[in-house]
């Protein structure tokens, strides 16, 4: 049994912001996640740093949080955030009344903006639709979500507080109404554990009405399907926003080398929905392509989805729901903190400790907006010189992973789990989506004793399962020559169908 | 513009394309092949799977529907097209093994059995028998090759590494070339502990001469030598398409390689010229007939769009399933995704229905209905339909 003061569920930007600050304010904590860092929203969003535009016209409240958060992770997260600068471009036909109000809005909020002509906007990105009206310049960045998750609960680890990955809440104890701990399942080994606190942080997103119950109350919460599409290519080196009241498709973000366009936004019940449909491809796609026409004609790699966690509305249109948060203290020893966005992540987890601080009576300042994140200095990005040591020993040719990198992974993290490498090295990230690669890993990994070689093959098995779900719905042109490219070797040379 | 006349201009150059063109070849016409670059054959086992079952090849395709591209070609013209594959083989210095009278069952990289019918000489050996005995003798750092996939399935089983200095399959079977690598390997191989008479390694033997490099492994051990099939890039693949490219060219066939058909000339119903598209001086290129033998998607002969599919040569109609959320199931392994019956249809001349082309006739995968992944039967299509499709052309031709 673990011992220790708060319970964190949730891997999530916000579960791993609460771990650093409460490390950082010296409360002993243990967050818990089923899967790796950013297995829920927070990996599967378009990596945006808002600069709060976005939210200006409908949600002046929500765009102000954005704007300082915004400046101060620029600050503290620099080997985060690429600081690409964003633009909101009107299209013939879209609102100049939306335009006036964006602009006012934005100046009350702090939002620097500027007023581009259409050929300014083209010399910063040329690939833009050179019919549009106008450019306005915000300060909107591209974040990196996973690293942001790990950076986080580097400074939880340094200062000892416990980070159980792949460790699944199977229920919450409960004594005399209170909750004072959970049982984990560690996912690896089907152990189970119990970890015993003072107080509960439900920080699970989507699934937070899930842990709620277990605790015995509930988080009023409505979820929001968004789907986003990756493109093989970096179309733009900025944010690319449409100037309209927000709706599908209306976002294209540069990240490292690829783009991701979305969103959707449809109501579902279930938190592990993610099956993407074509026609929301088609949908982003679509919308994407009015404002960078290429995007059309550009090789999409996949599409994915996330569910976003809403607070509970009486509207039915899940775009007008507030993306504001709310910190529920359910006063059985469980805290929940839903809703939010990842922009603001470290001010939902300021809020989030501030209210463990108040109820154990602790007085302690957050201090998460003033330090850098601890352990940027050792990520030393991947620069092409540095990966491509030998050719010969190449693993992933798509984003040049080499054996090494691969078999250190495996032997820092002592994982079983392929997504783990995945995320560390970003092997299986390009445009084979790991057709090729995870093969290689997979036996790598048996060779380096983690599983048995059947285990490797089951493991195979499931990935290629669950990739296939990913870049079905944008199966078409030269990625869809890929796919028959890797059915033929799993389907046709491993047999891996198990035809007799 | 330079000028060129023959009677029959092949379009692509896999194993489709080349079997129609020595077949025309060998009925005294004159042929040119044209292809774009080298072949998705290399990048396949190399073995020729014909129709998988395992009743035998023959008794799958009997029970194809009518309109499957096997269907029209006809057993005679199989058994005809495969054999002389074999003789064409035989005499290039690769020889094959099998008949299509049977499938037999071989040993994959991840020791799982696959079916397949003809197999290279050097896989001869290769036979799936989870009793028998077998060494896997591997590379250090090879990267699409993992023994212990194949020892773990299999009872009487051990597995060595050799270092050859290169990881590659390429890069080791390019030193297979060199005498004084092949002695250190015999002497290396003569050093280790093997109890068992089968000794299988990936394939890798050399890129010209597989069979000679066996022998020779086989006489200095006494043991039993075969060669697995590999993943892309595959040496057996790429000594198939070698030689049948060789084959060509021995018989006086002109290849026009490295360039893609710019445009397509045609009147009334007869197809008279292509323009080939080079960075230097463009060709045209007449005939009296033409083949389009340009494949499937892989190797781009169909390209799809959203929501169609397009030939990418003539702009043939193309048959597809309508809506691309139908295109694929939803499992990855439930065999028979609906696009793969994409593709052109024909009439039993191999003629492409609905384009009003009168000298143009279609083979491989390109045909639509082949479902060659889901039948597991791509270059068996390939060989029957390529002799199938010159032989209704050189009846045209006569």
């Amino acid at each position: 049994m673990i011992k220790t003061d708060v319970i964190i569920i949730g891997g999530g930007a916000t579960g791993c912001g609460i771990a650093r600050d409460l490390a950082l304010r010296g409360v002993p904590h243990c967050l818990v996640e089923k899967g790796d860092f950013a297995n829920g929203a927070t990996g599967a969003c378009h990596g945006l740093l808002h600069s709060g535009g976005r939210y200006v016209v409908n949600d002046p409240v929500a765009a102000s949080e954005c704007i300082s958060e915004n400046a101060i992770l620029r600050k503290i997260a620099q080997k985060c955030v690429e600081r690409t600068g964003g633009l909101f471009v009107r299209l013939p036909g879209d609102s100049k009344k939306y335009r006036d109000a964006f602009l006012k809005n934005c100046e009350e909020v702090g939002i620097a903006t500027e007023v581009l002509s259409p050929s300014r906007a083209l010399d910063l990105v040329p690939e833009l639709n050179p019919a549009i009206e106008e450019a306005i310049s915000v300060p909107d960045c591209s974040i990196d979500p996973f690293r942001l998750c790990m950076l986080n609960a580097y400074t939880s680890r340094r200062k000892g507080g416990g980070i159980l990955i792949h460790h699944r809440v199977i229920d919450v104890i409960r004594e005399k109404g209170m909750c004072v701990g959970v049982k984990v399942e560690d996912r690896s080994t089907s152990q189970v554990k119990e970890i015993r606190a003072k107080m509960i942080i439900n920080a699970s997103g989507a699934w937070g009405d899930v842990i709620a119950r277990m605790g015995g109350s509930e988080v009023p919460m409505t979820l929001s399907k968004g789907s986003l599409i990756i493109t093989n290519h970096r179309l733009t080196n900025m944010v690319i926003n449409r100037l309209r009241t927000p709706s599908d498709g209306d976002i294209i973000v540069p990240n490292e080398a690829v783009c991701l366009a979305g969103t959707t936004s449809i109501r579902v019940d279930d938190p592990d929905a993610v099956e993407v449909d074509a026609a929301e491809v088609d949908l982003v796609a679509t919308q994407a392509e009015q404002m960078i026409p290429r995007f059309g004609s550009t090789r999409l790699i996949r599409a994915y989805t996330g569910v976003r966690p809403l607070l509970k509305a009486e509207s039915s249109d899940s775009r007008s729901i507030s993306r504001g948060f709310r910190i529920i203290d359910h006063k059985n020893g469980m805290i929940s903190i839903m809703g939010g966005k990842l922009s603001t992540y470290r001010l939902m987890a300021e809020k989030t400790v501030d209210a463990v601080m108040g109820v154990f009576g602790i007085k302690a300042r957050c201090r998460t907006a003033d330090l850098p994140l601890d352990g940027q200095d050792e990520l030393t990005g991947y620069p092409l010189s540095k990966r491509l040591k030998s050719i010969d020993s190449v693993v992933c040719e798509c984003e040049l992973v080499d054996r090494e990198a691969v078999e250190n992974t495996i032997n820092s993290l002592g994982t079983g789990y392929i997504g783990d490498i995945q995320h560390r090295t970003r092997l299986g990230m390009g445009p084979c989506q790991g057709g090729f690669c995870t093969y290689r890993a997979l036996g790598i990994m048996q060779e380096a004793g983690r599983m048995s070689p059947a285990e490797s093959i089951e493991t195979l098995k499931t990935f290629l399962q669950r990739r296939f779900r990913g870049i079905r719905p944008a199966l078409w042109g030269d990625q869809l020559r890929e796919e028959q490219l890797v059915e033929s070797i799993y389907l046709g040379i491993l047999n891996m169908g198990q035809r007799p | 513009m330079s000028r060129y006349e023959y009677d029959a201009v092949v379009v692509g150059g896999g194993v489709s394309g080349i079997m129609a063109a020595l077949t025309l070849s060998d009925k005294g016409f004159k042929v040119a092949l044209v292809s774009k670059g080298d072949p998705v054959c290399c990048l396949s086992t190399g073995c020729i799977d014909v129709m998988t079952g395992s009743g035998g090849p023959l008794k799958g395709i009997a029970g194809l529907p009518a309109d499957h591209p096997y269907r029209r070609a006809g057993e005679e013209t199989i058994r005809e097209a495969l054999g002389s594959f074999l003789k064409i083989m035989e005499k290039g210095g690769l020889p094959y093994t099998g008949t299509v009278e049977e499938n037999r069952r071989i040993i994959t990289p991840i020791g799982t059995a696959k079916h397949t019918c003809l197999v290279p000489m050097t896989m001869a050996g290769a036979h799936f028998d989870e009793g028998e005995y077998l060494h896997v003798v591997s590379f250090k750092g090879i990267r699409d090759f993992y023994p212990s996939y194949i020892t773990s399935r299999m009872r009487n089983s051990s597995f060595s590494v050799f270092d050859a200095g290169v990881s590659t399959t390429m890069g080791i079977a390019a030193k297979f070339e060199d005498e004084g690598f092949l002695s250190r390997f015999i002497s290396w191989l003569q050093g280790i502990e093997n109890p068992y008479d089968r000794l299988a390694l990936p394939a890798v033997l050399g890129l010209s001469n597989p069979v000679r490099v066996m022998k020779r492994i086989s006489e200095a051990t006494g043991r039993q030598v075969l060669e697995l099939p590999t993943l892309p890039p595959s040496i057996p693949g790429l000594r198939l398409f070698r030689t049948l490219k060789a084959a060509l060219q021995a018989r006086g066939g002109h290849l026009y390689w490295g360039k893609g058909v710019s445009s397509v000339e045609s009147q009334g119903g007869q197809i008279e010229a292509l323009t080939l598209a080079t960075t230097a001086r463009a060709a045209r290129v007449q005939g009296r007939a033409f083949i389009l033998a340009t494949g499937s998607f892989v190797s781009g002969g169909l390209y799809a769009g959203r929501d169609s599919v397009k030939e990418t040569v003539f702009g043939l109609p193309v048959f597809h399933p309508a809506e691309r959320r139908d295109w694929f199931h939803t499992d990855f392994f439930t065999p028979g995704h609906a696009i793969e019956k994409a593709g052109i249809e024909v009439d039993d001349c191999f003629r492409p229905l609905g384009a009003d082309v009168q000298n143009l006739f279609v083979c491989g995968s390109i045909l639509a209905r082949s479902e060659v992944m889901k039948n597991q039967c791509g270059h068996g299509l390939a060989i029957a339909t390529g002799v199938a499709a010159a032989q209704a052309c050189a009846r045209g031709l006569a």
